[in-house]
């Protein structure tokens, strides 16, 4: 069981993530945009932040830059995105995100298991490239 | 001697007048990289007017910019490697402008050679701030179409495979037929509006190829766990025999699963019930080779040729009635230039088919033992 903070501004995918995550016994999270999600990651640290890129108000890149990686190493970043191969993914790698899923192409099924092997992995993107 | 000193005075005149006239940017320099000649066109584009400029040591004169806004150093410079190596370098770089401002030029950059020994280098650029303008709406459209088509998809996925693992209670047999419907052609469709924006990406140059360490047998297992629906649907089976031990190769992952992805949906969808597919992982000399077997209809020989040009479909599939747009091969043919490798094929009519893809090993190759994930 991990704690997973799910920020995605689409209310029927947020609702969705939170129900199947939980199916999984995650104890889950919601913010609709990267500046609710930073109020709440001033309160608690997830494990996992399942992170959307495009939203309103603050977008997933903002939040990457405001939130700083580099002070939670623990915290993992997955990123789910329709924007696959677009700059905005390298600058979420380059801001230490751990893995880029590509939201129209996952199953419940594949979300679980990659939410799943992206907490086990041990490096993040961040080690990586150092 | 007075006609032939007349000649060289007209000719030479001539020739200035020629090199005044080019509508692009044109700077001649010595073998010490000064200004001997500058057009107009140039003294626009970079500001400077003809009395600044010649004389000048063209490199200080004008400093030039890669893609990502860094200096080049002045071994890297174009007009450098031109005058060291005696070719013809093209090359899109900024130029920074008497009044600061970076400008976006096409060049190419050619030695002046007398008696085999460079003596200069003249440089024909053009400003292409507007295709610069024109790439970036193209790309700023490309994440925009792709977003908006794929977020509605992403809920109908989603709720579609939430219906069917139960998430909203059992289904009844009929209800589970019309889902695996839907979600077949949910599949299709997200398929198609990846094909196309990739091939939009890549005929626009717009495509970003991110290289970091890539376990290639784990992107083939994704790949194959991806299709095994449709497989087993088929009757079909299908085996990895992966490399001797755990590669990883500097590439792209997504770019790469995208090339490995359309060989194998190829593979399962031109190979009848009860077929074997088969991916064979090896290396040879300083290359990755990913071979993809089927035992399907193969490719008859007067097709072979066509084989991965934009929109063709053999007769032989058609008549197949097998759903396809014939974008995939282009697709993966674009795809594997942009990773710097090559794909190609050997078929027989009725046989089958091995598609191989082949990918440069070293010297970025890291191996890791098994236990290293």
């Amino acid at each position: 069981m991990a704690s997973i903070l799910v920020v995605e501004d689409d209310k029927d995918l947020n609702a969705a993530y939170k129900v199947i995550l939980e199916s999984e016994k995650h104890k889950v999270k919601t913010a609709f945009n990267g500046q609710e999600a930073l109020g709440l990651l001033k309160k608690y640290t997830p494990d996992l932040i399942l992170l959307d890129l495009l939203m309103p108000i603050m977008g997933g890149i903002e939040l990457l830059e405001q939130y700083d990686l580099t002070n939670h190493p623990q915290v993992k970043v997955l990123i789910f995105t329709n924007m696959e191969n677009s700059p905005e993914v390298t600058k979420a790698y380059n801001l230490g995100a751990t893995r880029c899923i590509i939201k129209s192409w996952t199953a419940p099924q594949n979300l679980s298991k990659v939410v799943n092997d992206t907490l086990k992995s041990k490096n993040s993107q961040l080690k990586l490239t150092s | 001697m007075a006609n032939k000193k007349q000649d060289y005075e007209g000719d030479k005149a001539l020739a200035e007048v020629l090199f005044d006239s080019i509508g692009d940017g044109a700077v001649t320099t010595d073998e010490f990289g000064n200004v001997t000649r500058i057009n107009p066109t140039a003294q626009s584009i970079l500001g400077y007017s003809e009395k600044e400029a010649l004389g000048k040591w063209f490199p200080k004169l004008c400093t030039a910019f890669d893609e990502s806004g860094e200096t080049i150093p002045l071994i890297d410079r174009p007009v450098t490697r031109a005058f060291v190596t005696g070719n013809i370098i093209s090359e899109k770089i900024h130029y920074k402008t008497k009044a600061g401002n970076l400008i976006p030029v096409s060049m190419t950059i050619s030695p002046i050679m007398v008696n085999g020994q460079p003596v200069g280098c003249i440089e024909i650029f053009r400003d292409i701030s507007r295709e610069y303008e024109i790439d970036k709406m193209k790309s700023d459209f490309i994440s925009l179409a792709s977003h908006q088509l794929r977020t509605p998809l992403s809920a109908i996925k989603t709720y579609s495979h939430m219906l069917a693992d139960g998430f909203m209670g059992p289904l009844s047999p009929r209800q589970n037929k019309s889902l695996k419907t839907i979600i077949a052609a949910t599949n299709r469709m997200n398929e198609t509006i990846g094909t196309l924006l990739n091939i939009t990406r890549i005929e626009s140059g717009s495509i970003i190829v991110t290289k970091k360490p890539v376990a290639i047998n784990q992107i083939i297992e994704e790949v194959i766990s991806e299709h095994q629906l449709s497989v087993t649907e088929k009757k079909q089976s299908i085996k990895l025999n992966k490399s001797k031990d755990d590669l990883k190769i500097i590439s792209d992952s997504v770019v790469l699963k995208e090339i490995i992805g359309n060989l194998v949906s190829n593979a399962v969808k031109y190979t009848p019930s009860n077929g074997k597919i088969t991916i064979d992982v090896s290396t040879r000399d300083k290359t990755l080779v990913v071979a993809v077997r089927d035992t399907g209809m193969g490719i008859p020989e007067a097709y072979k040729d066509n084989i991965f040009t934009k929109f063709f479909r053999g007769e032989n599939v058609i008549r197949q009635e097998t759903s396809g747009t014939g974008l995939g091969l282009y697709l993966v043919k674009g795809l594997v230039n942009e990773l710097g490798g090559n794909v190609w094929f050997e078929s027989t009519e009725g046989k089958g088919s091995t598609f191989y893809l082949s990918l440069p090993l070293l010297p970025q190759a890291i191996r890791t033992n098994k236990s290293v994930s």
